[in-house]
């Protein structure tokens, strides 16, 4: 590894990448050089070792301190050979919390699970703590003990996914109840695999059960998993939290492939269906497609503002605007489909992906903070206009309402 | 063909905003609409100064060249100011149906006059119903000897009653054809409309057995392009004008108080304002990218076009509605200038083709596409 990763050209930083994979990597049959099928754990510790796992990370830290552009390169490399674990210094949430906030013994016994294969659920949401996440009443009590002593868990988290499989729990809980509701929250990562811990399915509106519920009751975390400071949770949780929407938006920015089919979809449907040439649906379908069109228009728009000044505040209206894309979608769908929406089912295929659209769209709307709070962010950060009086601001969070 | 770099462009929009801001303030506005003619000559011919007027006529004929890109961006300045002046009918649809004409001796003519700020002229295109399709023509032209003659009528003709010239489009039973009229001939009538946008001049034009100079070489397509210039140029006067209403609503917001705080703390006027500021940006977008799509003569253009022209129509309708609204009884006074761009939005809808036709023509585009 050369010692000032800045001086590396971007030729040499691919070629060395290159070499590396020729022998280590089968993309053929998708596992290490030599091996017959994967063995999870090994290779990405192999990648690990290699700093090919975490490229922006520091030397110190996995990494190879290469700049956004490298890691881009390994990125598209990792990618066209079908690596497992590339790009972990933006997937996985848990570990770039660990690397961002938690001090130097954290990250020291936490990132080398969390970088091969232990990854991490939210445990942010709770049924009383939606769009207002710092009202979370899941108690954390500290009880002395060996090793810095720990902390006993209890109370309900949920809109938890992949909650089975993941090692890890981002956990926000309420560490001191006499100060106000921001002050005294901390960020645990929580083993989840243990006793107290109750992981239920939902049952959602589309028939699905991506999310789960999870009871905890007197689990037990280590006093030093806490990331960042005790009572410092909340700031923790912001860093956390930009993170997650950054790559939620890259996320949007990389599905774009799919935006023309979705343009299409509908006209296809009124297609199929005969009422491509009813005047009153032309109409509907036309508004229905511009909103998304309109979209893609604007993150157009944004992207070429990045470019040039580094910034844009285009990217905040996105998810807002997407509601209305895709509620209203659902919605002229129906429309086109007039008595058949009452149907559903593999019979009636274009009926069920309506209905099955039209409680997604929820999905949107709702998750991820709904189009209030979208509204209130997009009016106060980007307008600029006062926040509506908090009456829990300033008292402490024992005394604060809740329902 | 864009031969203005982007720092220039850039340049060019920020001297029209300086000579607006300084011409065309909200008293000049007022100062114009009193006027018989409804615009002030003398801005006109500073415009014509900077070479506005010939923004998108050849540099052969002493024009910029511009291309719709610029002639968006410009209007966008022109929308903010809710500027009253000839331009579409003038500089954007006579430049472009003439600049597309194969007659020498009018392009040289009329096209060097229009830079120079000597000529305006008003363009006959749509018949009573105000469909600005072919369909709606109510001229006919038919040749005698040499000579042509038209007869029929037109109306919501922008500017006519101050036009030095003419242009009317009439079938002539093998398609649309594009005649030069002198308004002073004999069987030309020219009637003023009162227009409920006091920023506009709108009259009706009779022509019976009027005289007509045929403009060779123009026909249903390039009629179409300059009804497009002019739309993407009606686009870019929204987008412009959707996000100054926006603006002094928001102004608003921050700086009037009841019952102890700022309106613009209140949740029912915060969520108004974050949808409205979604409908300006997404304008905006369109108007935008329907000007560039255009320029590069890109495969999407027209739909762009369309799109644009009913996204930016209804959000200019929608948000300067609820810019009155926000503003509550101070909106409702002929003195605030809220209505000012209420009336704008509310004629632009039906200028060019209304949002249900346009909406109509972007999904035909798609299908094809």
């Amino acid at each position: 590894m050369a010692s000032n990763p800045a001086e590396i050209s971007n030729e040499d930083v691919a070629s060395e990448l290159e070499a590396w994979l020729d022998a280590n990597w089968d993309s053929e049959k998708r596992c290490e050089k030599g091996k017959d099928k994967l063995d999870t754990k090994s290779w990405l510790t192999k990648l690990l070792e290699a700093g090919y796992a975490v490229p922006t990370w520091s030397l110190d830290w996995y990494g190879r301190g290469y700049n956004t552009k490298q890691a881009r390169i390994i990125d598209n490399i990792l990618k066209d050979r079908k690596v497992i674990g590339r790009s972990q210094d933006r997937y996985n949430l848990g570990a770039v919390t660990v690397y961002r906030m938690g001090n130097p013994e954290l990250k020291q016994e936490l990132l080398p699970k969390m970088l091969t294969g232990a990854f991490s659920c939210l445990l942010y949401s709770e049924p009383n703590a939606g769009s207002d996440l710092a009202g979370v009443r899941t108690k954390a009590e500290y009880v002395a003990g060996k090793d810095g002593g720990e902390y006993v868990i209890t109370g309900q988290k949920i809109w938890t996914s992949n909650a089975n499989e993941a090692t890890y729990g981002m956990l926000i809980a309420r560490t001191d109840w006499d100060v106000s509701k921001h002050s005294g929250i901390t960020f645990f990562i929580f083993p989840m695999k243990q006793n107290g811990v109750d992981i239920r399915p939902i049952n959602q509106i589309t028939g699905e059960s991506e999310f789960n519920e999870i009871f905890i009751a007197e689990a037990r975390i280590p006093a030093r998993y806490i990331v960042g400071e005790l009572n410092g949770g909340w700031k923790v949780l912001q860093t956390a939290l930009a993170y997650e929407r950054l790559i939620m938006g890259e996320g949007a920015t990389e599905r774009s492939g799919k935006e023309k089919s979705n343009v299409h979809a509908l006209i296809e449907l009124a297609q199929r269906h005969g009422k491509l040439g009813d005047p009153i649906l032309r109409q509907k379908i036309a508004q229905a497609v511009a909103y998304r069109h309109l979209n893609a228009l604007n993150l157009r728009r944004a992207k070429a503002e990045i470019v040039e000044n580094g910034s844009s505040s285009l990217m905040s209206l996105g998810k807002l605007a997407m509601s209305r894309v895709q509620h209203g979608e659902a919605r002229v769908a129906s429309e086109i489909l007039g008595a058949a929406s009452l149907l559903d089912g593999d019979d009636f295929p274009d009926s069920a992906d309506m209905n099955f659209d039209s409680a997604k769209s929820y999905m949107h709307s709702i998750g991820g903070g709904s189009d209030q709070i979208q509204r209130n962010i997009i009016s106060e950060r980007i307008l600029g206009l006062p926040r509506e009086m908090e009456v829990d601001r300033n008292i402490p969070f024992r005394d604060v309402k809740s329902g | 063909m864009t031969m203005i770099s982007t720092n220039e462009q850039e340049a060019m929009r920020d001297s029209f905003a300086r000579l607006l801001a300084e011409h065309a303030d909200e008293d000049a506005l007022r100062k114009a609409i009193d006027t018989k003619a409804g615009y002030d000559p003398a801005l006109w011919q500073k415009m014509a100064d900077m070479g506005i007027t010939g923004l998108i006529i050849d540099p052969e004929y002493d024009g910029l060249g511009g291309d719709a890109d610029l002639l968006e961006m410009l209007m966008e300045e022109a929308g903010t100011r809710l500027l009253c002046s000839p331009f579409i009918s003038t500089s954007v649809l006579a430049a472009s149906l003439i600049g597309s004409s194969s007659d020498e001796a009018t392009k040289s003519k009329t096209l060097s006059e229009i830079v120079a700020g000597n000529l305006t002229i008003a363009v006959a295109l749509t018949g009573d119903k105000g469909l600005w399709s072919a369909g709606d023509v109510a001229v006919t032209a038919k040749q005698i000897n040499s000579a042509w003659q038209l007869d029929g009528n037109a109306s919501f003709v922008m500017h006519a009653a101050t036009a030095d010239k003419l242009l009317v489009i009439a079938d002539d039973n093998n398609g649309l054809r594009v005649f030069l009229v002198d308004p002073d001939s004999p069987g030309v009538d020219i009637t003023p409309l009162k227009a409920n946008d006091p920023t506009l001049r709108l009259s009706k034009i009779t022509l019976s057995k009027a005289e007509g100079q045929l403009l060779e070489g123009v026909g249903d397509i390039t009629i179409e392009n300059a009804l497009n210039l002019a739309r993407i140029a009606l686009a870019g006067e929204q987008a412009g004008g959707v996000k100054r209403i926006f603006n002094i609503t928001i102004d608003y917001l921050q700086t009037r108080y009841q019952f102890g705080r700022q309106i613009g703390s209140y949740q029912a006027m915060k969520h108004m304002a974050a949808d409205m500021l979604v409908e300006v940006e997404s304008a905006t977008s369109a108007a935008r990218h329907a000007a560039m799509s255009h320029a590069k003569g890109a495969a999407d253009a027209r739909a762009l076009i369309s799109l644009a022209s009913f996204a930016c129509a209804d959000a200019y309708r929608d948000v300067t509605a609820q810019a009155i609204q926000m503003h509550g009884g101070i909106a409702y006074t002929w003195e605030h200038p809220a209505h000012l761009y209420w009336r704008r939005a509310r004629t632009d809808l039906w200028l060019f083709g209304s949002s249900d036709q346009h909406r109509d023509q972007y999904l035909t585009q798609l299908e094809a596409a």
